[in-house]
């Protein structure tokens, strides 16, 4: 490895920053932000009646609708969460280490599949539950309806706490145990420490996660509309399905989205800063709360939330399909139907997911790598302008991506690519913090030692960069397969005629009451999505 | 022959007020171990990675073997330099075993003629037997030994070291040390080393350079550093000296411990100071002495003592006797060197 004249070239001095990343990072934000910057332009350039008539009518309504849908299901969620994660990680609560895979396991179910089983079982009129009690005593009896405001928030908080209690639970693994001890050397009882010391300490997190929840919650479309509560989402998926008023959906999405965009941007300004804990040398757990009499108590409890988030919906799901598989009639519109069939939805599913989650990945490594190598403003601003998919509901995209392929790509209209284009836009952020997060724990100096050792920056990024960030990168890659396998509405608005997904054919076919026939695929889209999703889980902290 | 010739070599960090180089030249020959040192933040590091390509100088040009690879105008990238470099972290790749990591360096090679030169090297640092671990089942020493290895393999011109030995417990250093030095001369290495601690350097060098804000201080043998100082930075940061103040008179220079016989070029009465270690001074009890012994630490071999002159400087000194001082003996100090000391102006 002689140094001579012959073998070396002169590089022009340059920026630091290779242009064909920065160029590549470019073209990715470009991407993203094309369809964000088009729903504002067409809310700005509806007609003014649009506006007028919308403010006049719809959207307080729809303000209060969504807003108090978010707060109540954010609070629900950390409640529940925090107070779960306490009981599995802190506390001698029976079966912890079953409870915690059992807590997080709701995650594989989309909410709108929860809802379904939870309206089957309590609907006021028909309901299975309600039915039984009337049978057992003769009589109606009063039951909870899960219709509206109350049943809306209750089922999504049921799906929405895993997020939190994964985050939580984490956090007080971190934590370190001598700072619950200092606290209760200068006088705190346990109960004290928790509020004044744990729960501050682990505050940044939480937040973090509790905006994560109330975005989720403003893109939410499956379960407001099968339990007819009206938020801004399913108000644009009516206009823009039913009434086909676009103008007005503009309007609404603009909204939306701005209302999405303050709440992103608190969370992105918390990233990074978002933990006080850290796992040190040092670190040893804190010792277990010790329930005492309460153990029976606090065991029904996490019982009673596994149940209804889990163990309801997959047990019911299971006898629905059950039946179904003994019904000769079901099985067969269940695998024929015109010329589709069951695997139809499964390889549909798979396919658009999967490469949903591949072009999200390869996409999301020129920004990451620009991001975590060059960090100033303007890279800054690029991974940021990346995560703006976290802002934007399926709906508004679906509302974008019509809009702007009929004007400008015709040829892509009503093929299954746009869904696959709505998928990688929506989930995007996710790949990109995985990708992120993956180059931040790899050493420059590995990068480094490659170049000195005779490899350009291309060589170093096959051989060196992308094998060691492979892990980071699948997990990425699993977290938007597992989502865009559970999307709903984008892919009801911008599927072509005969695009059925697992997800879609579930939704049609339980909105037109064929609960027995929809089991089977419900069932299949959950066991599909446990899949990627025990490999993320197994990586998570709090399954180490 | 020269291998590395680095002329007036400066750099700046966007956002930093300060130079992290400033103005940096010096030349190292064939075979030759050249140590940088100084405190963190002296810009040590930095030379280093603008001699492997790591960073562009914003002025002042580096070549190697005569040829240019650094200036203002031109810049040849880090893989076209073939240097050597070993890593603070070792950065061994945790993908590869410790044979394709020292072989990552090999290019356009047969396989025999790999497998034979990466034998050779692993069979020198002793590590022969373990060529199909990966890193993470090494130990730290064994992995401070696979990266030496890994930068020596394609026979670099220049090989460079940033801080190799500062991960290492301090137990397992020293054997290291000499370890890495051996091997480093028996394949007549050329090396630049860089260290924030005194004492390796002066161990690893041929020669030193002492950096301090990013200049450099004083370039020179371990022996020139050690006992000609040029500055009073290099004095106390090489040495632990103590600065002895004094005039100069006619026959020397007139301190608190008495006439250092000395003969300086400075005019009479010249307020000066003397760079002086605790091994130049000595004392003996002596009730009515010019210093009182105020802290004592055991050393081992010998005690240090902190004596309190009368003046009211606080100086050291080795003391070999066995009897231990205690605290508050009165005793009377005296200059023992028997080589010429440092002197610099107030």
């Amino acid at each position: 490895m002689e140094i001579t004249r012959t073998n070396i070239t002169y590089q022009k001095i340059r920026s630091k920053i290779s242009p064909r990343l920065a160029l590549a990072a470019g073209l990715v934000a470009l991407f993203v932000a094309v369809p964000l910057i088009y729903i504002f332009v067409r809310a700005i350039t509806a007609e003014p009646e649009a506006w007028t008539r919308l403010f006049q009518e719809r959207i307080w309504k729809l303000f209060a609708n969504t807003l108090g849908l978010v707060l109540a299901v954010t609070a629900g969620a950390m409640l529940t969460g925090v107070t779960m994660a306490f009981l599995t990680e802190r506390t001698d609560l029976p079966g912890a280490k079953i409870f915690r895979w059992m807590l997080a396991m709701p995650l594989a179910i989309p909410a709108y599949i929860g809802g379904i089983v939870h309206l089957a079982l309590l609907r006021p009129r028909g309901g299975v539950i309600p039915k039984l009690l009337e049978d057992i005593f003769g009589q109606p009896v009063f039951t909870p309806s899960p219709l509206g405001f109350g049943g809306a928030a209750f089922i999504l908080t049921l799906f929405m706490f895993p997020y939190v209690y994964l985050l939580s639970g984490a956090a007080f693994r971190t934590l370190h145990a001598s700072l619950e001890e200092a606290s209760r050397v200068f006088g705190r009882t346990p109960l004290q420490t928790l509020f004044q010391v744990t729960l501050p300490a682990l505050r940044p997190g939480l937040t973090a996660g509790a905006l994560l929840v109330a975005l989720d919650i403003l893109a939410e479309y499956g379960t407001v509309a099968l339990l007819r509560y009206e938020t801004f989402s399913s108000a644009i998926f009516v206009q823009l399905s039913g009434r086909y008023d676009r103008s007005a959906a503009s309007v609404l999405s603009g909204i939306l989205v701005v209302l999405a965009i303050g709440i992103l941007w608190s969370e992105l300004r918390l990233q990074g800063r978002a933990r006080f804990t850290q796992m040190e040398s040092n670190w040893r757990p804190a010792p277990l709360m010790m329930l005492g009499k309460w153990r029976i108590p606090a065991f029904l409890l996490v019982l009673g939330v596994v149940s209804a988030s889990l163990l309801l919906p997959v047990g019911v799901l299971l006898v629905w399909s059950i039946q179904a598989s003994l019904d000769p009639d079901t099985m067969r519109t269940l695998f024929s139907t015109g010329s589709q069939g069951f695997g139809n939805y499964i390889w549909n599913s798979l396919w658009s997911s999967s490469m949903a989650a591949f072009i999200a990945v390869v996409l999301s490594l020129p920004v990451g790598l620009l991001s975590v190598r060059y960090p100033n403003q303007v890279t800054k601003f690029i991974s940021r302008l990346c995560q703006v998919g976290y802002a934007i509901p399926g709906v508004v995209i679906a509302l974008s991506l019509v809009l702007l392929v009929n004007r400008f790509l015709p040829f892509l209209y009503a093929t299954p690519f746009v869904v696959v284009i709505a998928f990688v836009l929506r989930h995007m952020p996710q790949a990109v913090r995985a990708s992120e997060s993956a180059l931040n724990q790899l050493s420059p100096s590995l990068e480094e030692a490659s170049r000195v050792m005779g490899r350009t920056s291309f060589q170093t990024l096959f051989q060196v960069t992308l094998p060691l960030i492979l892990p980071g990168l699948l997990a990425g890659g699993s977290l938007v397969f597992l989502t865009s396998l559970k999307e709903l509405p984008a892919t009801l608005l911008l599927r072509p005629a005969g695009f059925d997904t697992l997800a879609v054919r579930v939704w049609v076919w339980a909105g037109e009451g064929f609960y027995f026939q929809a089991a089977p695929a419900a069932l299949l889209l959950v066991l599909v999505s446990a899949l990627p999703l025990s490999f993320l889980l197994r990586r998570e902290q709090i399954f180490k | 022959m020269t291998t590395l010739e680095v002329r007036n070599l400066a750099k700046r960090f966007n956002g930093s007020p300060n130079a992290a180089v400033n103005d940096i030249s010096f030349e190292l020959s064939d075979n030759e171990i050249l140590a940088l040192v100084g405190p963190s933040g002296c810009g040590k590091t930095t030379t280093l990675r603008l001699i492997a390509g790591l960073e562009r100088p914003d002025a002042g040009s580096i070549r190697l073997n005569r040829i240019l690879v650094a200036s203002e105008a031109v810049f040849v990238p880090p893989e076209q330099r073939g240097v050597g470099m070993i890593f603070q972290d070792h950065a061994l790749f945790p993908h590869l075993t410790v044979f394709d990591n020292v072989a990552f360096g090999l290019s356009g090679k047969t396989t025999a003629e790999v497998r034979t030169r990466v034998g050779e090297m692993l069979h020198m640092v002793g590590l022969l037997s373990h060529s199909k671990r990966y890193p993470h089942e090494l130990s730290g020493g064994e992995r401070q030994r696979v990266a030496l290895a890994r930068a020596l393999t394609p026979r670099p011109v220049l090989v460079l070291m940033d801080e190799p030995f500062s991960s290492l417990d301090a137990d397992l250093r020293a054997g290291v040390r000499e370890h890495v030095r051996g091997i480093l001369k028996s394949m007549q290495a050329t090396v630049v080393f860089v260290t924030h601690d005194q004492e390796e350097a002066l161990y690893m060098g041929d020669r030193l350079a002492v950096l301090k804000k990013g200049e450099l201080e004083q370039i020179g043998t371990p022996e020139e550093i050690f006992h000609e100082s040029n500055t009073r930075f290099v004095a106390e940061f090489m040495g632990h000296s103590d600065f002895l103040k004094g005039k100069v008179t006619r026959d020397g220079i007139q301190t608190a411990i008495g006439l250092v016989r000395q003969i300086v070029d400075l005019p009479l009465s010249t307020a000066v100071e003397i760079a002086i270690r605790a091994d130049d001074i000595d004392f003996h009890v002596d009730g009515s002495g010019n210093a009182l012994i105020i802290d004592r630490f055991f050393r081992g071999a010998f005690n240090l003592y902190r004596l309190r002159l009368d003046t009211g400087q606080v100086i050291h000194a080795i003391n070999p006797h066995t009897n231990i001082l205690p605290v508050g003996t009165r005793v009377q100090a005296f200059v023992s060197a028997e080589h010429s000391l440092t002197v610099f102006t107030q």
